[in-house]
Parts: structure tokens; C-alpha cells; sequence
């Protein structure tokens, strides 16, 4: 009786402490009228998925790391925060000036109206270095416009 | 020493007054003394050269020397921290792709590097649209009206796709007199009544952003277009002229038809007047001649003529024929026999009907003449009219004993009244002349005349 009463006293609280900064959002989300997505950054994820289909054949299959890191629900803002600094890993010299400037205005567009804490853990930092083949990115900015008609229409309901 | 001290204090206190006043101020004091001596105004073009966007910066006050002055465009840009504007004589401006159009950004003047002014500005919130242009006034004859278009370059454009346009237009002599209409598109239809026919009109167009993102000022106003509008000839339709003319003549014709009709056939359709029997029997009795006097009045029977007879019969003689012979045709009987003339108020039991089928001569009613039928005398057998008994002066003209021989008749015929007692019988194919006949020999007939049926009414 005593130990239960221990283990309810002395265990259960820290694991709610330890566990709140999993279930939060560490990011706040400015945009979330859609104004900004609508007539800036859905011009460039456009052009940039046109300028993708027209350079590659890409696979139907979805990477692991989409499994990983999705656009759950309450988690939509760590998904785009992460998902922008993903993108700035495709701005190369390769690319034309248009197609980096465009790949720079969805990531930095997308930064700028997230108000997120900087948490990045060194095993997905790794994962994001691996994938840089224009596949990926097709299906990252799929997977970002997505996101962001998700969190519209939660905010048209309420 | 404490006068010393004084005076020093005096001094110090003084210099530091008067240094204040001089200028030598602290940066900061120095910063809000020149913040209100440059201020400048700005705005942007989007995607004015391709996908180059444009800022350009001017100093409000144009007398401002601006030899060593710079302006400084940092944050919202792509890749960069900061970008500094170029300058063309007393403008500021920046030509780069690299606006991030999401976001304030700061602009400052800066003077030899130093900040001297910065203003907190959104690039998507000073845009001004680039002119319209190609503006054309196009006459529309079948509907009236001016069909004016114009182009702007931000219909391909991908930001700044939504504007607002106002055109304006004036009569050319008639200055700072114009008429504005706003539109989203580029076409617009003036009416042609609501301008001056045969007139010298101008004509332009300008634009402001029209979106709930980006915003702005108005756009410099389009080349003016001149136009005339045409004159008003005056000249209908001729298709509707002959329509409205033919229109009008039968109206017209209507009218004075049922003006005239009125009383003779609309009328009595419309508003049927009741019969008067009166007048219908005197309708129906015709006017052979213009000086027949068609009455029922007795006394119109005084001037008939009095045929001459041969002889005068017993009135027995004239009894006895009555109750033996049925009512003989006026044809048959050539016998001519009068019983008592005399005109006599009574009205005896035995009544010789009259019925005066055919009368011809010119006295009324038993004096026609011709060989017309005449309206029919009502026989009542067995009626007896009091008013014969009492019949006096204006009582049926009686004859008894009269006799008309055919071809001694001078006259038209006898008068038409019944007799008192016996039988007036005439030939009318002797002479034409009209015959009485006799009638049923009952005692009990009546003996109606016309005049009779007159005063029973």
C-alpha cells in the first residue's frame, strides 16, 4: 500500500512534466488566416512542383521519414518548421536563380510566420541530409500544401 | 571662497545652458532633431521586369540636399540582410528579386553610414500598379452605346492580379468637368444618351490594387483617348413610322365611325330600347305616300271621301244575309249592299266584322290605296267593345244601307269602321277599290276597329 501510494506520488507527476513538451506545440503559427499561403508561398510551391513533374520521374512510394514526422493533429506547426528547414538543404548552385528563390521564399515565408523554438535532434538532422533528390522535395511540398489546407480549414471551423 | 565657489557654479551652470542651445546635443538628441527634416515616401512594383520587382524612395521635400544621403532596405529579403537603394537624380529606388513579400521590412536613410531616419514598411502594402494602356472607344450603332477597352500588364502577372479601375471621361471644352465610373474589368459601356450628341469627349483609366493582401496607391492615369460622338439625325425608323402612321389613321377611322354608328346601330345593340307598340304598329303600317296620314285617331277620317251608291236596302234584307251566309271573300261577292248609313252610337247585337284585308285609297287606314295589304284589324268575336256603345261623335263611322256599286265609287273607297248594322261589301277587282266583307254572322262576334283598339288605349 505504502509503495503504490509512492510510485502514484513520486512517479506519475514527473512523467507529466517529462511528457508535456511531447504533447505541446512549440510553435506558434501567424499565418493562420491563410492570406500569406494563399498569395505568396502556393505561387512558389506551384512553380516549384511544375519545375519537379517536368525534370523527373518520380516513384509513387513515400519515404520512411513521412511516417516519422507527419502532419499530425496539434503537430502541424513542428511539421512545417521542420519541413522549412528542410527545404533550405535544396537550394544549390545547380539549381536556376528562380528555382533557389522560390525554394528560398517557402522556407524563409514559412519560418517567418512560425513562431517555433528551435528543437532539432541530431538522428533527423541526419535523415534531412540524406534526401536531397528532387523526388523528395516533390513530395515534402506536397506534403507542406497539405499541412497547410489542414490547418486552414481548422481555422475556418472555429 | 564661498564667493568663489558661487561664481564657479555660475559658470559651469551657464556653459552648460548655453552649449545646449548651441546644438551639441547627444546622438540621440541629434536623431530626433533630423528625424523630421528628411522624411520620405516609398512604393512598390511587383513583377514590373519579369520577375524583378521595383522600390523606389523620394525625399518629401524636394529642396532636401541629398548629395551624401543613402537608403537602406533590411529584413523580409530572400538570402540577404540588407540592400541598398541605388539613386537616379532625386530618386531612390531598387530593382531585385529578392523581396520575400511576406513580413515588414525597415528602411532607413542613412547619411555617411549612419542611420539617420528609418520607417517600418510592408513591401505588399505600397504597391502602385503599373498605367493601363491602349484604351479605344468603339461606337456600337445597334445599341446605343460607347464600348470602351483598355489592356494592363497585370493580367499576367502572378501577385498582383486584382485591380480596381476608374475611367474618366469630360467633354473636351468643358475642363476639370469629368465623370468617373469604377470597374474591376477592362470593359465598360457608356450610353449614348447620357452624352452630348456631336461633342469632342477625352478619356482615361488608371488602377489600384483590389485584393484583401496587397494594397497600395492609384496607378498614373493612361494615354487619354479623344472621340466624337455622332449627331442625332432626327430620322426614325422608317419601319416604325409607317407602323405609327397607320396606327394613328385607323384609331382615327375608329373613332368617327363609332361617332357616327352611335345612335343607329351601336346604340341599340349596347342599350336596347324597350318596344312601344305604338310606334311599332305604325312602323309596320308603311306610308305608301308622303301625304298619308296614318293615325288611329278617328277624327283623321273626316276627310275621307264618300263613295256614291246606287240604292239603300232594308236593313232586314241585310239581317238575313248576315245569319245565312258565312263570311263571304272579299273577291266573290260583287254585291254591294249597304244597310243604313246613318251614323248611329249604338252597336247593335249583330256586328258585321270588318276585316279590312285589302284597302286601297287615300283616306287613313280604310282609305289606302294600292294593292298593299294593310296591317290586319284584330277580330274579337265574341268582344264587345263598350266604348263603341258609347261612341259618340268620335264613335266608328256607321253606314247603314249603303250600297257601292263597282265603277260608280269616285272616291278611293269607304272608310274602314264597322258598320251599325248591315253589310258593306265592295269589289276590289273591279275597280281596285278596297271591299268590305262580311263576317261571321254571330251575334256574339266582336267587332273590333282599329280605332276602337286606339281608344282602349
Amino acid at each position: 500500500m505504502f509503495h503504490v501510494s509512492f510510485r502514484y506520488i513520486f512517479g506519475i507527476p514527473p512523467l507529466i512534466l517529462v511528457l508535456l513538451p511531447v504533447a505541446s506545440s512549440d510553435c506558434d503559427i501567424e499565418g493562420k488566416d491563410g492570406r500569406e499561403y494563399q498569395h505568396i508561398l502556393m505561387i512558389s510551391i506551384n512553380y516549384l512542383d511544375t519545375m519537379i513533374k517536368n525534370r523527373t520521374n518520380c516513384p509513387n512510394n513515400e519515404p520512411n521519414v513521412f511516417k516519422k514526422h507527419a502532419c499530425d493533429d496539434n503537430k502541424e506547426a513542428v511539421f512545417l518548421y521542420r519541413a522549412a528547414h528542410k527545404l533550405k538543404h535544396f537550394v544549390k548552385v545547380n539549381n536556376s536563380e528562380e528555382f533557389n528563390l522560390h525554394l528560398s521564399r517557402v522556407s524563409q515565408g514559412m519560418l517567418q510566420l512560425l513562431n517555433c523554438t528551435p528543437k532539432e535532434d541530431s538522428k533527423s538532422l541526419k535523415e534531412q541530409r540524406k534526401q536531397k533528390s528532387l523526388c523528395f522535395l516533390g513530395i515534402l511540398l506536397q506534403k507542406i500544401k497539405t499541412c497547410w489546407n489542414k490547418i486552414l480549414r481548422g481555422s475556418k471551423e472555429h | 571662497m564661498m564667493i568663489l565657489g558661487t561664481a564657479f557654479g555660475m559658470v559651469f551652470y551657464l556653459l552648460q545652458v548655453v552649449s545646449g542651445e548651441s546644438g551639441y546635443a547627444q546622438n540621440g538628441d541629434f536623431d530626433d532633431a533630423e528625424l523630421d527634416d528628411y522624411p520620405f515616401s516609398c512604393y512598390s512594383q511587383l513583377e514590373v521586369d519579369g520577375s524583378q520587382h521595383l522600390l523606389t524612395c523620394t525625399f518629401d521635400d524636394t529642396d532636401v540636399n541629398s548629395t551624401n544621403l543613402e537608403f537602406e532596405i533590411c529584413g523580409a529579403l530572400l538570402d540577404v540582410k540588407c540592400l541598398t537603394f541605388n539613386k537616379m537624380q532625386e530618386m531612390y529606388f531598387i530593382r531585385t528579386k529578392k523581396f520575400l513579400l511576406i513580413g515588414d521590412s525597415e528602411i532607413c536613410v542613412k547619411l555617411k553610414g549612419k542611420k539617420i531616419t528609418c520607417r517600418k514598411m510592408n513591401v505588399v502594402k505600397i504597391v502602385k500598379p503599373e498605367a493601363p494602356f491602349d484604351i479605344r472607344v468603339i461606337y456600337r450603332e445597334g445599341a446605343n452605346d460607347f464600348l470602351v477597352t483598355f489592356n494592363t500588364s497585370h493580367l499576367q502577372k502572378k501577385y498582383v492580379k486584382e485591380l480596381l479601375h476608374e475611367v474618366a471621361y469630360r467633354q473636351e471644352k468643358h475642363e476639370n468637368d469629368w465623370m468617373h465610373v469604377n470597374l474591376s474589368s477592362t470593359k465598360l459601356a457608356l450610353l449614348q444618351r447620357k452624352l452630348q450628341p456631336d461633342a469632342m469627349y477625352e478619356i482615361k483609366v488608371r488602377s489600384i490594387p483590389n485584393h484583401d493582401y496587397f494594397e497600395g496607391f492609384w496607378s498614373e492615369w493612361s494615354p487619354s483617348f479623344h472621340f466624337r460622338t455622332p449627331e442625332i439625325t432626327g430620322r426614325m425608323d422608317p419601319i416604325l413610322l409607317t407602323i405609327s402612321i397607320l396606327s394613328f389613321f385607323s384609331v382615327s377611322l375608329m373613332v368617327i365611325l363609332a361617332c357616327a354608328l352611335w345612335k343607329k346601330r351601336i346604340k341599340p345593340i349596347v342599350w336596347p330600347s324597350l318596344p312601344d307598340h305604338k310606334k311599332t304598329l305604325e312602323q309596320l303600317c308603311k306610308k305608301p305616300k308622303k301625304n298619308l296620314n296614318v293615325s288611329f285617331n278617328p277624327e283623321s277620317f273626316l276627310d275621307c271621301q264618300i263613295h256614291k251608291v246606287d240604292g239603300i236596302q232594308a236593313r232586314d234584307e241585310a239581317e238575313g244575309f248576315l245569319q245565312d251566309t258565312s263570311l263571304p271573300q272579299p273577291e266573290e261577292s260583287e254585291k254591294q249592299r249597304l244597310v243604313g248609313g246613318v251614323q248611329s252610337p249604338t252597336w247593335p247585337s249583330e256586328h258585321a266584322v270588318i276585316t279590312p284585308k285589302t284597302f286601297r285609297g287615300d283616306s287613313p287606314l280604310g282609305c289606302l290605296a294600292g294593292n298593299v295589304s294593310m296591317c290586319e284589324a284584330l277580330v274579337l268575336p265574341s268582344s264587345r267593345p263598350p266604348d263603341f256603345r258609347d261612341g259618340g261623335k268620335n264613335g266608328p263611322h256607321v253606314y247603314q244601307g249603303l250600297l257601292l256599286v263597282p265603277g260608280t265609287t269616285n272616291g278611293p273607297g269607304p272608310t274602314p269602321f264597322p258598320f251599325q248594322s248591315g253589310i258593306l261589301t265592295l269589289n276590289p277587282a273591279a275597280q281596285g277599290q278596297p271591299i268590305l266583307t262580311s263576317l261571321g254572322s254571330s251575334q256574339e262576334e266582336a267587332y273590333v276597329t282599329m280605332s276602337s283598339f286606339y281608344q282602349n288605349q
